[in-house]
């Protein structure tokens, strides 16, 4: 954009102010007198003032720093609004506009000074004396005119072109200085600065003045450190450090403080010769930091320099009111109420009464939906009431879980030591890419974590990833990257172990899998069902058996693990580009969400973590396979239907798609599936009670629950039961890919 | 300072002022963007992210200082640096500004120069 675009900009801008000084002088003459009138007419005249300086149309710049002035008095009420004054006004409107067009037509400005005159008496009458200023602004000589104007403008730009901070000497100073930086120590003099605890607490960073400093020639003598608390207590958001730098006699006090101009009373500062301030009295005494708080309410924090220096005695400890250890959750909770704690307060807790809370919470789920439950049955449900306590009831289980709660990092950083070991062993090196390592998530589930996902690590490493001479006749970089990422997505983690390896060798995948007898050789089978095949216990498809990813043992394991977690995991593979496993989590392993289903006289839970959709079938949608098999074709994929009652023994429950609902679910060994039910009643949070600890472990089955009317309803295993009972419909091919 | 380009947010009503600021500051290497008022700003800085930010004081809807307070109030830009930029000189605002976080001050009209030189003092 050219100068002479902007300028075009102004003169448009100018019109529009000056319309809107206009309708704001109407609007006052018409007995609207608001300061919001006012300020509209006096923003406009500052805007025309504001680019008037820019551009340097100094006539103009003089004429609205007077109008300016005035109605600054104006809009204070110093000067009152009478009729005379808003003649004035418009008049000075008037005049402004030929100023403008003046300005903007390179034209001779024009005449002004009477009025300026007039303005000026305005003021200077302070109340009720606009009458008379026609009569006082006559006394002007004919041709005062390019005088007063000079004055005027010298005035105001003087004013307005000084700067806050005198850059330009400092400027001049630094090149000034740089050179005779070198002179004699005893000439030296000392600057000590202490920026106080709320001295970063409007953006300022005390670093770039220490770095001015020494670009100044100043030379940091001694960083008193005295006053740092123990690091349970530390406040990154908090100075604790104080300088002293020494400078050349050469260096004017004047373009040091320059450096702090901006700092104002929130930094501490002395200045003075060196044998002033003799370096034995260092270190001072600790001047005590109060524990900021984390919230903008900074907390000034007095620590004069005259303290630092001439008391020595009062060698007070800082105090640390907290100390304990940082809880990123706790910090963040904590800044919201009035009086935050101070930051990274945290308590700690035995593990033991967490989990007791946890439970508590459990149950008061559970209370809750009885009671709603309850009060529906006897039609007393006020609707508000019942909602508000079902928010504060999971606001207090998502405060519990959070507590668990721990960032997936910790098993991340592990991550890069057994990289480097299998680098040794493999000889393969490879560079790790990490996202997502804040993500947290509960931390029994992190802890049991690491297993799967050392093993996922140690089997991409080794089976994904070529050796670096493949590698480069792949055209790939020789060194292998590996990504690790974790993420929330609705509800559930995801965590994504992937390597820019080979892929799978679905091939080889299929004749090991023959050869193990795991399947038979003319089993039809999709890429994505090869490629779970490595899951399947024994399996290895290493050609040697190597130390790293063992026999075959592994991961079967990994699989069992992610389930044991209430997960499941999926493969990703493109042959030549890599592999990716995907591990979806559930943020805690006490609550899970699910779909609450009736099949006959039985009510059941299905993990909503499983649930794709849930569909009414078109008759023609049905198509009948054997004799009391069926598919259902969902948007041109064929899916096969398994009646939840057939697994579970439920009498009086429909066997025909069509009657029932479909709930569409994502298994990982056997593609989806289509449980056929008799109703959906409800989606809700179901509080998982381990049928292992109760009765028995029992395939098909993830555990129970306790229903809002008191019942027990199963949790379905949604992966085994459809395993199962596709197998015992004849062979384990999945008939998903019929179609 | 690091390498990348700084990026500014720049806050005035007045369009030519707004033209004048990203003149003279892009032609300096930083990477400039224009709100026309607080309100403006505040949206644009929910969905942004920014090193410096120069704000004019006298604004429609939401002012300068009601823009640094904001600002200051929550937590994604309390460290950043804002530069007040505006024709009133008196102390009075000036303390007012500070009162509300504002990191430093220039006065309207500005030299190119200088103003770079206050960007690159405060830009972290």
């Amino acid at each position: 954009m050219t100068a002479e675009e902007i300028q075009a900009i102004f003169f448009a801008e100018c019109e529009e102010s000056l319309e809107a000084a206009e309708q704001g002088l109407a609007a006052c003459r018409d007995g609207t007198q608001d300061s919001d009138t006012v300020n509209a007419v006096f923003r406009a005249v500052h805007s025309i003032k504001g680019g008037a300086g820019a551009f340097g149309y100094i006539a103009l710049q003089g004429f609205t720093h007077t109008f300016e002035t005035l109605l600054s008095d104006v809009r204070d009420g110093t000067v009152p609004i009478t009729e005379p004054l808003i003649d004035l006004m418009l008049g000075g409107l008037d005049t402004l506009s030929d100023h403008v067009t003046a300005a903007r037509d390179s034209g001779e400005p024009p005449e002004d000074a009477a009025l300026q005159a007039e303005m000026t008496a305005a003021m200077a009458a302070n109340a009720g004396a606009a009458p008379a200023a026609p009569v006082a602004a006559a006394p002007p000589p004919p041709a005062p005119a390019p005088e007063p104007e000079k004055a005027e403008v010298a005035d105001s730009s003087g004013d307005d072109f000084d700067f806050d901070f005198d850059l330009d000497a400092l400027l001049d100073d630094i090149s000034d200085d740089m050179a005779p930086a070198a002179v004699a120590p005893e000439a030296r003099w000392q600057v000590r600065v202490r920026p106080h605890a709320a001295a970063m607490r409007n953006g300022s960073e005390p670093l770039l003045m220490l770095r001015e400093m020494s670009e100044l020639g100043g030379v940091c003598e001694l960083c008193d450190i005295s006053s740092i608390p123990p690091l349970d207590g530390f406040d990154v958001g908090t100075g604790y450090l104080g300088w002293a730098f020494s400078f050349p006699a050469s260096v004017g006090e004047d373009a040091v403080r320059d450096i702090f101009d901006f700092v104002g009373d929130d930094c501490s500062l002395a200045f003075g010769a060196q044998a002033d301030m003799p370096q034995v009295q260092y270190p001072e005494p600790p001047v005590p930091i109060a524990p900021v708080a984390t919230a903008p309410i900074a907390v000034p924090v007095a620590a004069p320099v005259a303290a630092m220096v001439q008391s020595p005695a009062s060698a007070v400890p800082a105090p640390v009111e907290a100390p304990l250890a940082p809880d990123p959750e706790l910090a963040r909770t904590g800044s919201a109420p009035p009086a935050p704690p101070a930051p990274g307060q945290s308590i700690r807790i035995e593990l033991g009464k967490l989990d007791k809370l946890i439970d508590a919470v459990g149950e008061l789920v559970i209370a809750q939906a009885m009671m709603a439950q309850r009060l529906a049955d006897q039609g007393l449900a006020v609707a508000e009431d019942m909602t508000m306590i079902e928010g504060l009831t999971r606001d207090i289980q998502e405060s519990a879980m959070a507590i668990r709660a721990q960032p997936i990092g910790s098993v991340f950083s592990r991550v890069p030591r057994i990289l480097r070991e299998l680098a040794s062993s493999t000889g393969k090196h490879v560079k790790l890419e990490v996202s997502g390592e804040t993500t947290e998530l509960d931390k029994t589930v992190i802890e049991r974590l690491g297993e799967p996902l050392t093993h996922l690590i140690r089997n991409a490493v080794d089976h994904g990833i070529e050796q670096a001479d493949e590698r480069i006749a792949a055209g790939k970089p020789a060194e292998g990257t590996l990504t690790l990422s974790a993420e929330h997505r609705s509800g559930r983690i995801l965590i994504r172990i992937g390597d820019d390896g080979k892929g799978i060798d679905r091939e080889r995948v299929f004749a090991k899998a023959v050869e193990k007898g795991l399947i038979s050789p003319d089993t039809v089978m999709s890429k994505e069902e090869i490629d779970l095949l490595i899951f399947a216990p024994g399996f290895s498809t290493a050609q040697t058996v190597t130390n790293v990813s063992g026999r075959g043992v592994g991961m079967d394991v990994v699989r069992q693990n992610v389930k044991d977690l209430g997960g499941r995991i999926t493969i990703d593979s493109e042959p030549g580009k890599g592999t990716t496993f995907t591990l979806t989590l559930p943020l805690t392993l006490a609550i899970s969400d699910g779909m609450v289903v009736n099949v006959g006289d039985q009510t059941l839970v299905v993990p909503l973590a499983n649930v794709v959709e849930s569909l009414r079938p078109e008759p023609n949608e049905v198509q009948g396979l054997g004799a009391s098999r069926c598919m259902i074709n969902v948007r041109g994929r064929f899916i096969p239907v398994i009646p939840l009652s057939q697994s579970v023994g439920a009498a009086g429950a429909c066997t025909d798609p069509r009657d029932g609902v479909l709930i569409v679910v994502e298994t990982e060994g056997a593609g989806r599936a289509a449980l056929l039910v008799d109703a959906i009643c409800d989606q809700r949070q179901v509080v998982i009670k381990s049928l292992d600890t109760h009765y028995r472990s029992v395939e098909g089955v993830a555990g129970a629950t306790i229903l809002g009317d008191g019942r027990v309803a199963l949790i379905v295993d949604v992966d085994s039961l459809v395993s199962r009972s596709l197998a015992s419909a004849g062979g384990n091919s999945p008939l998903a890919e019929a179609a | 300072m690091t390498t990348t380009t700084t990026r500014i947010l720049t806050v005035d009503d007045s369009p030519s002022m707004r033209a004048l600021l990203n003149h003279a500051l892009s032609g300096h290497g930083f990477d400039v963007s224009q709100a026309e008022d607080g309100m403006a700003a505040l949206d644009w800085l929910a969905m942004n992210e920014v090193d410096v930010v120069i704000t004019d004081i006298n604004m429609p809807r939401l002012d300068g200082f009601g823009l640094i307070e904001r600002l200051r109030e929550g937590s994604r830009h309390r460290d950043r640096p804002i530069l007040v930029l505006t024709t009133e000189s008196s102390d009075e605002k000036k303390a007012r500004a500070r009162a509300a976080g504002a990191t430093g001050w220039i006065v309207k009209p500005f030299d190119p120069e200088k103003l770079v030189a206050a960007v690159r003092r405060v830009a972290h």
